[in-house]
């Protein structure tokens, strides 16, 4: 490889109009490599993430990232913007109170299955119940990664985990179905392995005006495949679109939906609605209040 | 323009024409294309116009998996006395091909001596031609030319029948323009010809493919006589644009964990995992910049960076 070919056809791409998504314009290179085991999925929706906010056109001074804690934690951290590391579970709220007092940010939400749907899980529906503009991505790989392997609530059946020695025996929550039902303004489930399905689901989800959750099927590879013998991350990947989710989410097959096979793991925008969003209704009734009249 | 060779007159004149009441062989006609094209309409309005004039006729068809894009064929055969029921290698009189590949596939069987080639230059690419997918890669459809069928077999006819018969107000009576062709080499008399087909074709498109056999049996004549004559034009066929901008893959060694989900997801396979356990580009020539590696690596290790025409050299 001739490095000096390499650093001109870079430097030619960044003055070329800047319309070329270059994901390192959107990192802090300086922490990297970043601290995700090999194989992570994560790495995976952060890209399809910044590619988003890179076709939305979203000023990297106008976004604003708040984490939660654990694997999905942490991946916030390497983006370069504004972005917030959290209390467990409690992503949603501090995005919740950063969105009233700053309506013209951008703000999205990274969090995990267990931050989101366990510790979480009230901040969620009630953050759906508002139909704030927030973008929260749920990067679910079924299982408590950072802390060794416990079985989250999404950790599917008879999976092995070091809560579950024995299989895991707990029903599983549908995150999406959840959000719907609280009343989500935009939902969306995506697997990592179909990046520019995810890139367009992610890009709907901050175009949209209300609470849009957004499910990411990622990998765990080294806590929860190798314990599960899933495979290798390559194999884990593949096995995305084939035989990986076990039907616990009371579809008819263990299968990604495919246009061949109308009955797997359903993928793609299941709710697009225009429920009113909280923030507008927040500051018509602020603005009437100033206004010295306090009934709406 | 196609038209009859010089140094080959071939101005066949009427006793010329293949009678099957004074052949004592049977009279061999191929009948090849691709599946949707009419094929079998063609074989079997031939079949049934030599049994309506009293010919023994056998006729044996290939389409099975072929059908909507597939090779088909047809051996038609028909005489005094017919005994198998399939054209030998090199005893064909007349090839008619839909398909102007399938036609030059089915070269070998014409008879050397005296075979007849009528091919439309209808051109569909089979997926299996665009198999490399090396940038500016070139369909791997043959590259022959009518000039170059003319010289290999006795007579040779290329006729834009599709294009023809579109402009008759339906392109899928192609080959009633090709059957329209065929005639001329036969003695049976048109008025069996037409009354076959009005019988077989579609209701509503009786008149046009009245209208383009009369066509197709203009064109043959008017080529042998040497006149100038619409349809005969080949086109070369046009090549996908190609992007002219060349991409190159760049690792970040100190970034890659060695995952193996590149290496394992490069359809061309030309990444390998390293000594120590990184990914390497071990055979950039097969890299056909389709971005896979990039977008699946969790460690944003890859990238794809366009190269400059000045810089590439």
């Amino acid at each position: 490889m001739n490095k000096q070919v390499a650093l001109k056809a870079d430097d030619a791409k960044k003055t070329a109009d800047g319309k070329e998504f270059n994901i390192r314009d959107y990192l802090r290179l300086d922490l990297f490599p970043h601290f995700m085991c090999p194989g992570c999925g994560h790495g995976i929706a952060l890209r399809a993430l910044l590619w988003a906010i890179h076709e939305q056109g979203i000023d990297k001074d106008k976004l604003a990232v708040v984490c939660g804690i654990g694997c999905s934690g942490r991946v916030g951290g390497y983006i370069d913007a504004n972005t917030f590391h959290t209390t467990h579970g409690r992503p949603l709220a501090y995005a919740t109170g950063l969105k009233m007092a700053r309506p013209d940010l951008h703000v999205v939400v990274i969090t995990g299955d267990g931050d989101c749907l366990a510790i979480g899980g009230n901040h969620l529906i009630h953050a759906a119940r508002r139909n704030l503009d927030i973008t929260c991505l749920m990067l679910n790989n079924e299982i408590y990664g950072m802390t060794g392997g416990q079985g989250s609530p999404t950790t599917p059946r008879d999976r092995f985990t070091t809560t579950t020695p024995a299989g895991n025996r707990e029903p599983v929550f549908d995150a999406c179905k959840l959000a719907e039902a609280a009343g989500a303004g935009y939902v969306g489930r995506e697997v990592t392995i179909h990046l520019p399905r995810l890139r367009d689901l992610i890009a709907g989800g901050l175009a949209h005006k209300g609470f849009s959750f957004i499910e990411v099927m990622s990998d765990c590879t080294e806590v929860n495949g190798r314990k599960n013998d899933l495979g290798s991350s390559p194999e884990m990947v593949l096995g995305q679109t084939r035989t990986m989710r076990p039907p616990d989410y009371e579809y008819d097959s263990n299968v990604v939906d495919h246009p061949f096979r109308p009955s797997g793991l359903h993928t793609g925008v299941f709710v697009q609605s225009d429920r009113p969003e909280y923030g507008a209704a927040y500051r018509d009734m602020s603005e009437k209040l100033q206004q010295g009249r306090t009934k709406p | 323009m196609a038209k009859a060779k010089k140094q080959n007159p071939v101005l066949v004149p009427e006793s010329k024409k293949l009678d099957p009441a004074n052949m004592t062989e049977p009279v061999n006609i191929l009948v090849v294309g691709v599946g949707g094209q009419g094929v079998i309409m063609v074989s079997k309005v031939l079949a049934q116009i030599c049994q309506n004039l009293g010919y023994q006729v056998k006729q044996s068809e290939v389409h099975g998996m072929a059908k909507r894009g597939g090779v088909v064929f047809s051996h038609v055969r028909f005489g005094q006395q017919v005994w198998s029921p399939t054209i030998p290698v090199g005893k064909a009189d007349v090839l008619i091909a839909l398909e102007w590949a399938e036609g030059l596939r089915w070269m070998n069987y014409l008879r050397p001596d005296s075979g007849v080639f009528i091919a439309d230059t209808k051109r569909i690419v089979p997926p299996f031609a665009c198999r490399s997918r090396a940038l500016g890669a070139e369909i791997g459809y043959s590259k022959d030319t009518p000039d170059d069928v003319k010289a290999k077999v006795c007579e040779a006819f290329a006729i834009d029948a599709t294009e023809m018969a579109a402009k008759a107000g339906n392109e899928r009576a192609a080959n009633t323009l090709l059957l329209g062709a065929l005639s001329t080499t036969l003695t049976f008399p048109t008025s069996e010809w037409k009354e076959v087909i009005a019988r077989m074709v579609p209701p509503k498109t009786v008149d046009v493919n009245l209208s383009v056999f009369d066509q197709g049996q203009k064109w043959i004549d008017g080529s042998r006589r040497g006149e100038p004559v619409e349809g005969g034009a080949f086109v070369p066929l046009v090549q996908p644009e190609v992007n002219p901008e060349r991409t190159m893959l760049e690792i970040t060694a100190e970034w890659c964990k060695g995952c193996d989900i590149c290496v394992k997801m490069c359809p061309e396979r030309c990444l390998v995992l390293n000594k120590d356990q990184v990914a390497e580009l071990a055979e950039p020539e097969k890299c056909t910049g389709c971005h896979i590696c990039e977008w699946l690596c969790p460690d944003f290790a890859i990238s794809l960076n366009p190269v400059s025409q000045e810089a590439a050299e």
